[in-house]
């Protein structure tokens, strides 16, 4: 199908307009969402996610395609029952209490939400409670912390914590440039994300299981 | 309007001043005047003769002043070289910086093996494929002295093994006015003809007086040679301070100088407005080791003031950069490169040759021609600046964002991040994770693999099946002359 090879390339190529009109003439024509989202949208940005892995794609073509992506999911959205079955999943993101380095976090939002994930980003210095409490409230799948600064690294191990000791069904993902696997199995967090792309894939596998 | 604004700034960097230009040519004119050359040919002692020097006994000639400027006034101060398919892709002149490899090293480091030992002829191929390669090696030469080639026949076989699998420019060497000969016959071949190749040149001849003060046979005949065939040629001494020449830097830089601009008379004389490359090499000998220093900081300062001169005459000039004294590709030699290139872009050279260089000009290792290549990309960049305009300033994208926001997203990061921002093709970049995940892999290994990996997939462009006929008919013809 022409049209849904379109969409995909405007996704690729990080074309806002053309994919907003592509993925309007296609909903016109007939075409399903489902078949939209996951022949186009979903795809393209998968592709968009490798080529980022394999450098070559940079960060800012990353992020427009992220945008496209997101233009076609607004005209989408409504034609689905409920948000969950248009979304990939949940995920609650905040850099850790005491850290108001947000670029890495940022990055990752948008990395999550141009791959079709629903993102609750409560921006920075984020207590371990109100990570929580907005993940229960938006029923969230994946919680995802990040710090910069050494000192701010204790507080994701709190989130750890509640999470363990309220039984919360909620999997969680630590990244940051102090951060690594070690201290993500010593904390008892269910992933870690070395970079941007590296925190999408993990989400993703968090997921599957 | 906006007025007196200058929208781009870039690197600039000057050593000397007027004064002290005019101080040192001053200088080289009374060497020339009140000292003389040597010069070792019939002919050219009695061109200089003819136009007002004075020859004296044991070929010694003294130059009048005048002689030496209009010699470079008539010596054109742009020469532009072509590629094999007469391109025109350098134009030699102004602060257009061009870079290529070194000619002649008797030694090569195996790409594979590792082990330091004779060049050979394969070398010389390998060499000039991953030359045509990169990106940022402009022109190419030898590289490599072949040691299974015959004495008498190396440059032969190296300008014909470069030709055939190279497009870019080539800076060659010759033995004697013969072996020139039949390197311009396998030009003009390529060519067409002599006439074509002196209109469409694309190669430049490297000959050198002899410090101090000396112009030998061979160096003359091929300075005469190239000019009544109006094929550049790059005459350039190299002398050693304290050894060919005096051991104070001034001194060194203004005979050395005179050796350069005596170079340039006869040139002139032979052939007014023939296309000359000019430059010097003043550098010390290392008085405990009895070596020549290719990266010496002396040799930089005297770099850097020889092309302040030049640039003073508006001629085009040569360059030496990517070179290192250190014997193996290691840290040394990647600070002198990082250093000696950066030295010779803000010099402003034309002709930046040596790139590529280890063992103080004797030790070849290939991989290192694309360690040239990264450092001078980076330093490109460095020196190309950065704007300074409403656009670049970025006020209505500051303001959109705010302060706590990000720039990630914004149009104007999406339109400017490939221009603005330089990405290194083989330094690393990649946090510790990642870096261990892909091999951790050092730069040194990078640039084995690089080389290698160029050798089997790369393939220049071939010459036309008839040149290349011809081309092996002269190199036969080359080869019976000497058996006889």
């Amino acid at each position: 199908m022409d049209i849904i090879k379109a969409i995909y390339d405007a996704v690729l190529e990080g074309q806002v307009d053309q994919a907003s009109s592509s993925v309007q003439q296609a909903l016109d024509s007939g075409v399903e969402a489902k078949a939209i989202l996951d022949g186009s949208l979903i795809a393209a940005m998968d592709v968009v996610g490798e080529k980022f892995g394999e450098g070559e794609l940079f960060i800012p073509q990353v992020l427009w395609s992220a945008k496209a992506m997101q233009a076609g999911m607004d005209l989408l959205k409504p034609r689905f029952s409920s948000e969950d079955q248009a979304e990939k999943g949940t995920v609650v993101i905040g850099t850790a209490k005491g850290d108001i380095h947000d670029i890495g976090k940022n990055l990752v939002a948008i990395m999550l939400e141009g791959s079709g994930f629903r993102v609750a980003d409560l921006g920075v210095d984020v207590t371990p409670e109100r990570f929580v409490e907005k993940a229960v409230e938006v029923k969230a799948d994946v919680i995802a912390v990040s710090a910069l600064l050494t000192t701010t690294m204790q507080s994701m191990g709190e989130v750890a914590s509640l999470i363990k000791t309220k039984k919360l069904p909620f999997k969680m993902i630590v990244g940051g440039a102090p951060v690594d696997q070690a201290f993500c199995e010593e904390i008892g967090a269910h992933a870690y994300g070395v970079d941007a792309a590296d925190g999408l894939r993990k989400v993703k596998e968090l997921l599957k299981r | 309007m906006e007025t007196g604004l200058h929208g781009r700034c870039s690197p600039r960097f000057r050593l000397l001043d007027e004064s002290q230009i005019l101080r040192i040519h001053h200088t080289a004119l009374r060497i020339l005047n009140e000292v003389g050359v040597r010069v070792n040919l019939k002919k050219a002692l009695d061109l200089l003769g003819d136009h007002g020097a004075r020859v004296k006994g044991g070929n010694v000639v003294e130059i009048p002043s005048y002689l030496v400027e209009e010699a470079i006034r008539s010596a054109p101060s742009g020469v532009t070289l072509y590629n094999r398919k007469k391109e025109p892709v350098m134009e030699l002149g102004g602060r257009r910086i061009y870079f290529g490899t070194g000619t002649d090293l008797p030694k090569t480091v195996d790409l594979k093996t590792r082990e330091i030992r004779d060049t050979r002829a394969d070398d010389i191929v390998a060499s000039t494929v991953i030359s045509d390669a990169a990106p940022n090696i402009d022109f190419i030469a030898s590289y490599g002295l072949p040691r299974d080639i015959r004495p008498g026949l190396h440059y032969i076989r190296c300008f014909q093994l470069e030709v055939e699998n190279s497009v870019k420019p080539i800076f060659f060497t010759a033995g004697s006015l013969e072996d020139l000969n039949v390197i311009l016959d396998m030009a003009s071949t390529v060519a067409g003809s002599r006439q074509d190749l002196g209109r469409h040149p694309f190669l430049v001849q490297y000959s050198e007086p002899t410090s101090p003060l000396t112009h030998s046979e061979e160096a003359v005949s091929k300075l005469i040679c190239c000019a009544e065939n109006r094929v550049p040629i790059n005459y350039t001494p190299a002398l050693l301070a304290g050894s060919t020449g005096p051991v104070t830097l001034a001194g060194a830089l203004s005979v050395a100088l005179a050796e350069a601009l005596s170079g340039m008379v006869i040139h002139q004389l032979a052939n007014r407005g023939a296309p000359i490359i000019s430059g010097v090499v003043a550098t010390g000998m290392d008085m405990l080791k009895a070596t020549i220093s290719y990266t010496a900081p002396e040799f930089r300062l005297t770099h850097s003031a020889y092309a302040d001169i030049f640039h003073y005459y508006d001629l085009p000039i040569w360059g030496t950069a990517g070179c290192s004294d250190s014997q193996y590709p290691d840290l040394q030699a990647g600070a002198e490169y990082g250093f000696t290139i950066l030295n010779a872009a803000l010099d402003g050279c034309n002709l930046i040759h040596d790139c590529g260089y280890i063992g103080q000009g004797f030790v070849a290792s290939p991989e290192m021609i694309l360690f040239a290549d990264e450092v001078i990309s980076m330093v490109k960049r460095y020196m190309r600046g950065f704007e300074i305009d409403d656009e670049h300033l970025a006020m209505e994208v500051i303001r959109n964002v705010g302060p706590g926001g990000h720039f990630l997203s914004e149009k104007h990061t999406l339109d400017h991040f490939l221009k603005e921002h330089w990405r290194p093709a083989l330094f690393n970049r990649e946090n510790l994770p990642n870096w261990v995940k892909k091999g951790g892999k050092t730069v040194d290994q990078k640039l084995i693999e690089k080389a290698l990996e160029i050798l089997e997939t790369h393939k220049p462009e071939s010459l036309p099946r008839e040149t290349q006929a011809a081309l092996d008919s002269i190199w036969e013809q080359a080869e019976q002359k000497i058996r006889r």
